[in-house]
C-alpha cells in the first residue's frame, strides 16, 4: 500500500519535472529541473531494491553530469536581450510521434503475458555485493571495456576543447 | 493495489516519449542533450523494473543498468565540448541554424 | 539421256540460275568497281550462264512435263510452317527464258549504250541484282519468298531508274516508282497474311489445295475468297502498273533506255501478271476477282492507248503502250486464258524490248527524246528503222508476226467468256496500238528530217536488235493453232490441255482493223493529207485530256495534299504532344518529386532525428495494424 502511494508520488515528480524541463524557456531551469527528475528516478531505483544503482544514479548523473551540464550553459551563455524562439516549428509533428511512440510501447507492453506478475517476496538481498562479484566475475569484460571507454570520451573531450596554440597567443 | 510490472512499465514508456518530444522540439543544443538523458533514464527505469520482477536472483539488468550510465557520461561530455567547440565558433548553438550539411 | 537422270540436276540448275548474277554482282560491287571492261564481261558472263541453264531447264521441262518442288524447312512456329525452297514447272521454264534472254541481249546492248558513261560498272552491278532478284522471283514457291523477291526487285528498279541521280527528274521519278508500287505492294502482304492464316501455310501448292477444298466445302466464303484474290491482285496492279497504280511507269523512262527495256518492258512489270499466273488457282476460286482483272485490264489497255495517241517523247508513248499491252495480259488472265495471257508476255517481251532497244539507239544517235525533232533517220540508221518497222509490225499484230498469235488469242478469249464489251475494247485497243505505233515509225524514220547528226549505232548495240527482231518474227510460232505440240500443250491449267480453235472471222477483223490504223496513220502523219494540227483542232478538248495524262497526276497529288498531309500533320501533332507529352510529363514528375524530397535534407539533426524516429513509429504501427502478433515482444499470449 505505502509502496503504491510512494509510486505515484515519485512518477508524478518525475513526469512532471520532466516536462517542465522540455517546455522551459530557461535552459538553466531546464537543467535544474533535469536535476530533480533525476532525483526522482533515483526514489524508484529505492523502491525497486537496486540500492546500489539508486546511488550511482545520484552520484555520477546528478553530481557529475548535470554538474558539467551547468558549467557548460554557463560558458555558452548568450547575449541576453536577444529574444529567442524556444521551440523549432516541428512541434506537431514531435508530438505526433512521441504520442505515437509511447502508445506503441504500452500496446505492446499489453501483449506480454508477463504483466501480472505481483512482486515477488523482498529477498534480503545485499545487492551491492552480488553486483560486485557479477561485475569482476562474468562481466569481466564489459567492466574492462567500459573503462576504455571512459578513457576514449575523456582524450576526446580534452582534445575538441582544447585551444590552438596560436589561438591562445 | 498491488504494483506491477505494468506500472513501471508505463512510467518508463511516458518519460521515454517526453525525452523524444524533447529531443526534437528544443533549440538549444544543450537541452536536446538533456532531453537525451531522459530517455536513457526511462530505459534504466526499464532494466531495473524487468530486472526485479522477471530474475531477481540474477541482478543482469541493474548490470546493463550501470553500463548504460557510464555511457551515458561518456556521451554527456562529449557532446558538451562539442557545443563549446561550436560556441566559440558561432557565438550561438541554436540547433536549428547549424544547417551546413544541407543539399 | 533418261530424263530421271537429267531431272538430278534440276533443282541445282534452278538454284544456279539466279546465283549466278547474284555472284556477278557481289564480285563487282566488292572488287572491280574501278574496271569498266572487266566488270560488264563478267556480268554478261554471269547472264550467258544463266541462260544456258535455263535452257538446260527448259528441255527437262520439255521432255519430263511435271512439276518439281525442293522444299529446306525454315520456321514453324506452331500451326504455322515456312519451308524456303523452289518450283520448277512449264511456267517456272518459260519465263526463265524470257528474263533470262531478255536480259542477257540489254546487257550486251548497254555496253555500247553505257559506254563512256562514268559509273559503267554500277550499271551492270545494279542490273546483275536486278536479275538475280528476278529470277529469284520466279523460281520462288511460296508466299514470303515471292514476297521478298518481289519488293528486291522493286530496290533495284528504284535504284536502276535514279541511275544518272544527279538529274532532278530522274531522282523523283525513281522515288514515285517506289512509293506507288508499295500501295499495291500492301494490299499484296494483306493478302498474304490473310491467305496463309486460314491455310496455315505459305506454299503455293498448298495453299491453292486448301482454297479449293475450303471453297468446296464452304468454310471460305465467296466474298472472303473475292477479297483474299482482290488483295492478292492489288499486288501485281501496283508492279505491273494497271489503274489506278499506273502512273509511276512514264516517269520511270527517267532512266538509261536498256533499263527502261529490261525492267520496264519484258520482266518486272511482267512480274506482275507472271504472279497472277503462277497463282492462278487461287484467283480462278473467285469469279468476281477474275472479271475485275478483266475489266480493270482492259480499261487500263484503252485508257493507256488514248494517252499514247498524243505524246511526244518516243520512251513515253513506248511506256504507255506497254501499259496497255499489260491490260491485254491482264485481260486474258482475266477471263480464264491462263496460256493465252502468258503467251502474250514472251511476245511482248520480245518486241517491247526491241522497241526500247531501237528508240535508245535513236536517242543514242540524236541526243533528243522528242520525235518531232527526229526524221528522215530511215536512211541514216537502215538497221535499226528496219528492225523497228518489224517490232511495230509485230505489235500492231499483223499476220504472221509474233504479236498476231498471241493478240489473237486473246481477242479470241475475250469473245468467248461473252463479255461483248471487253472484246469491243480490246479492238478498238488494237485499233490505236497500230496508230500510235506507225505514228512514231513515220515521224521518226521517214520525212524530211533535220539532217545534222543520226548515224548507225555500234555492233554491240545492233546485233541484239537483230536477234530480237528475228525473235519477233518467229516467236509466235510456238502458239499456233492447231498443232500438236505448242505452248498450250505444254503450259495449262489443269490435267488436260486446252488447245485454241483458230477463229477466222476475229482473225480478219484483227488485221483489217491494225491496217486500218496503219493506213490512217501514213495518211496522216507520212503522206500528211491530213494534216496532225487540223485533227488537234478538231478533236479540240479530247487531245488536251489525252495529252495530259487525263490529269491523273495532277488529281493524285491535289488528293495527297488535302488528305494524307492534313493526316499527316494530325498525327504528327498527336506524336508530337500527347506521345511525346507522356514521356516528358514522366521525366517532369521525377524532376519535381525530386525538388521537393530535396527540401528534407534541411541539414538540420533535429529534422533528421525526427524522420528517423518517426519512420520507425511508422513501421511499429502498420504492424500494429496489421499483424498484432508481432507486438509480442516478451513472448505474450
Amino acid at each position: 500500500m505505502t509502496e503504491t502511494v510512494i509510486f505515484y508520488a515519485f512518477s508524478a515528480v518525475i513526469l512532471l519535472s520532466a516536462f517542465l524541463m522540455v517546455t522551459s524557456k530557461n535552459i538553466f531551469h531546464s537543467a535544474l529541473y533535469l536535476a530533480l527528475t533525476l532525483f526522482g528516478v533515483a526514489g524508484i531505483y529505492v523502491l525497486l531494491n537496486a540500492y546500489f544503482i539508486a546511488g550511482i544514479q545520484v552520484l555520477i548523473y546528478i553530481g557529475a553530469i548535470v554538474v558539467l551540464t551547468i558549467f557548460v550553459i554557463n560558458l555558452t551563455k548568450e547575449i541576453i536581450g536577444e529574444p529567442v524562439p524556444l521551440v523549432n516549428k516541428n512541434i506537431l509533428p514531435a508530438l505526433i510521434t512521441a504520442g505515437l511512440a509511447g502508445t506503441l510501447i504500452i500496446l505492446a507492453l499489453m501483449k506480454t503475458k508477463c504483466l501480472a506478475i505481483a512482486a515477488p517476496v523482498d529477498h534480503p538481498i545485499n545487492d551491492t555485493a552480488t553486483i560486485g562479484k557479477l561485475l569482476l566475475g562474468n562481466y569481466m569484460v564489459a567492466f574492462e571495456l567500459a573503462s576504455v571507454l571512459l578513457l576514449a570520451a575523456l582524450i576526446g573531450a580534452i582534445v575538441i576543447v582544447a585551444k590552438d596554440k596560436e589561438e591562445a597567443k | 493495489m498491488i504494483l506491477t510490472l505494468t506500472n513501471y512499465i508505463m512510467l518508463s514508456a511516458v518519460l521515454f516519449a517526453i525525452g523524444i518530444f524533447g529531443v526534437i522540439t528544443r533549440r538549444n543544443a544543450i537541452g536536446i542533450l538533456m532531453s537525451a538523458e531522459l530517455l536513457l533514464n526511462a530505459v534504466n527505469i526499464n532494466m531495473v523494473a524487468v530486472s526485479k520482477y522477471i530474475t531477481p536472483t540474477e541482478m543482469q539488468g541493474q548490470i546493463f543498468t550501470i553500463f548504460i550510465i557510464t555511457v551515458a557520461a561518456a556521451e554527456s561530455v562529449l557532446g558538451l565540448a562539442i557545443i563549446l567547440a561550436i560556441y566559440r565558433k558561432r557565438m550561438k548553438i541554436h540547433a536549428d541554424e547549424m544547417d551546413l550539411m544541407k543539399y | 539421256m533418261n530424263t530421271l537422270v537429267l531431272t538430278k540436276y534440276l533443282v541445282t540448275a534452278g538454284l544456279l540460275v539466279p546465283a549466278c548474277p547474284f555472284v556477278a554482282f557481289l564480285i563487282i560491287v566488292a572488287f572491280t568497281k574501278k574496271f569498266n571492261f572487266i566488270s560488264s564481261t563478267l556480268s554478261i558472263l554471269a547472264m550467258f550462264g544463266s541462260f544456258l541453264l535455263s535452257c538446260f531447264i527448259l528441255y527437262v521441262m520439255l521432255t519430263a512435263k511435271t512439276a518439281f518442288e525442293y522444299n529446306i524447312p525454315w520456321l514453324h512456329i506452331g500451326d504455322i510452317n515456312w519451308d524456303i525452297g523452289l518450283l520448277i514447272n512449264p511456267l517456272t521454264s518459260i519465263m526463265l527464258m524470257v528474263v533470262t534472254t531478255i536480259s542477257l541481249l540489254v546487257q550486251i546492248y548497254s555496253v555500247g549504250y553505257m559506254h563512256g558513261d562514268r559509273v559503267y560498272p554500277k550499271f551492270f552491278a545494279f542490273i546483275s541484282l536486278f536479275s538475280f532478284s528476278m529470277l529469284g522471283l520466279v523460281i520462288a514457291n511460296n508466299f514470303i519468298q515471292i514476297y521478298i523477291f518481289w519488293e528486291l526487285v522493286g530496290l533495284c528498279s528504284y535504284l536502276l531508274i535514279g541511275f544518272w541521280y544527279e538529274k532532278p527528274e530522274a531522282a523523283d521519278a525513281s522515288k514515285k516508282a517506289f512509293v506507288v508500287t508499295r500501295f499495291g505492294d500492301f494490299g499484296f502482304l494483306v493478302g498474304i497474311l490473310i491467305l496463309s492464316f486460314l491455310s496455315k501455310t505459305f506454299n503455293f501448292h498448298e495453299a491453292e489445295q486448301f482454297v479449293k477444298t475450303a471453297t468446296a466445302n464452304g468454310s471460305l466464303t465467296p466474298q472472303m475468297m473475292t477479297i483474299i484474290a482482290l488483295l492478292l491482285f492489288s499486288g501485281a496492279m501496283g508492279k505491273s502498273g494497271q489503274f489506278p497504280l499506273h502512273v509511276w511507269l512514264p516517269d520511270a523512262m527517267e532512266g538509261p533506255t536498256p533499263v527502261s527495256a529490261l525492267i520496264h518492258a519484258a520482266t518486272m512489270v511482267a512480274a506482275g501478271v507472271f504472279m497472277v499466273a503462277r497463282l492462278f488457282g487461287i484467283f480462278s476460286s473467285s469469279h468476281e476477282a477474275m472479271l475485275v482483272i478483266a475489266y480493270i485490264g482492259a480499261f487500263t489497255a484503252i485508257f493507256s492507248a488514248t494517252i499514247a495517241l498524243t505524246q511526244d517523247d518516243i520512251k513515253r508513248v513506248l511506256a504507255y503502250s506497254t501499259l496497255s499491252q499489260l491490260g491485254y495480259m491482264m485481260l486474258a488472265l482475266g477471263v480464264g486464258g491462263y496460256t493465252t495471257g502468258m503467251f502474250h508476255l514472251t511476245t511482248h517481251a520480245a518486241f517491247k524490248a526491241l522497241l526500247f532497244l531501237c528508240a535508245g539507239s535513236v536517242i543514242h544517235a540524236m541526243d533528243t527524246n522528242d520525235i518531232w525533232k527526229m526524221g528522215g533517220l530511215g536512211k541514216k540508221m537502215p538497221i535499226t528503222a528496219a528492225t523497228f518497222l518489224i517490232a511495230a509490225l509485230a505489235i500492231s499484230g499483223i499476220f504472221p508476226l509474233a504479236g498476231f498469235w498471241s493478240k489473237d488469242e486473246i481477242l479470241e478469249a475475250t469473245l468467248l467468256s461473252g463479255h461483248k464489251l471487253l472484246y469491243y475494247s480490246a479492238v478498238i485497243t488494237a485499233f490505236m496500238t497500230a496508230f500510235y505505233m506507225f505514228r512514231v515509225f513515220f515521224v521518226t524514220f521517214t520525212g524530211k528530217g533535220n539532217g545534222e547528226h543520226g548515224h548507225e549505232s555500234p555492233a554491240s548495240m545492233t546485233i541484239p536488235l537483230i536477234i530480237l527482231a528475228v525473235l519477233s518474227v518467229f516467236a509466235g510460232f510456238i502458239g499456233m493453232p492447231g498443232q500438236n505440240a505448242s505452248i498450250y500443250t505444254f503450259l495449262y491449267m489443269g490435267d488436260t490441255p486446252v488447245l485454241p480453235e483458230f477463229n477466222i472471222k476475229t482473225a480478219i477483223t484483227s488485221n483489217i482493223v491494225a491496217l486500218s490504223g496503219i493506213l490512217l496513220a501514213f495518211i496522216i502523219y507520212s503522206a500528211k493529207i491530213i494534216k496532225a494540227e487540223t485533227l488537234k483542232k478538231i478533236t479540240g478538248p479530247l487531245y488536251v485530256l489525252s495529252k495530259r495524262k487525263f490529269f491523273i497526276d495532277e488529281i493524285y497529288l491535289f488528293v495527297i495534299k488535302y488528305t494524307f498531309i492534313a493526316l499527316t500533320k494530325a498525327i504528327a501533332w498527336f506524336d508530337r504532344h500527347i506521345v511525346d507529352g507522356v514521356v516528358n510529363l514522366v521525366g517532369f514528375i521525377c524532376r519535381w518529386t525530386g525538388a521537393k524530397l530535396r527540401l528534407t535534407i534541411s541539414g538540420r539533426i533535429q529534422s533528421y532525428a525526427l524522420i528517423i524516429f518517426s519512420g520507425v513509429v511508422i513501421v511499429i504501427a502498420v504492424f500494429a495494424i496489421y499483424n498484432p502478433e508481432a507486438l509480442k515482444i516478451f513472448g505474450g499470449k
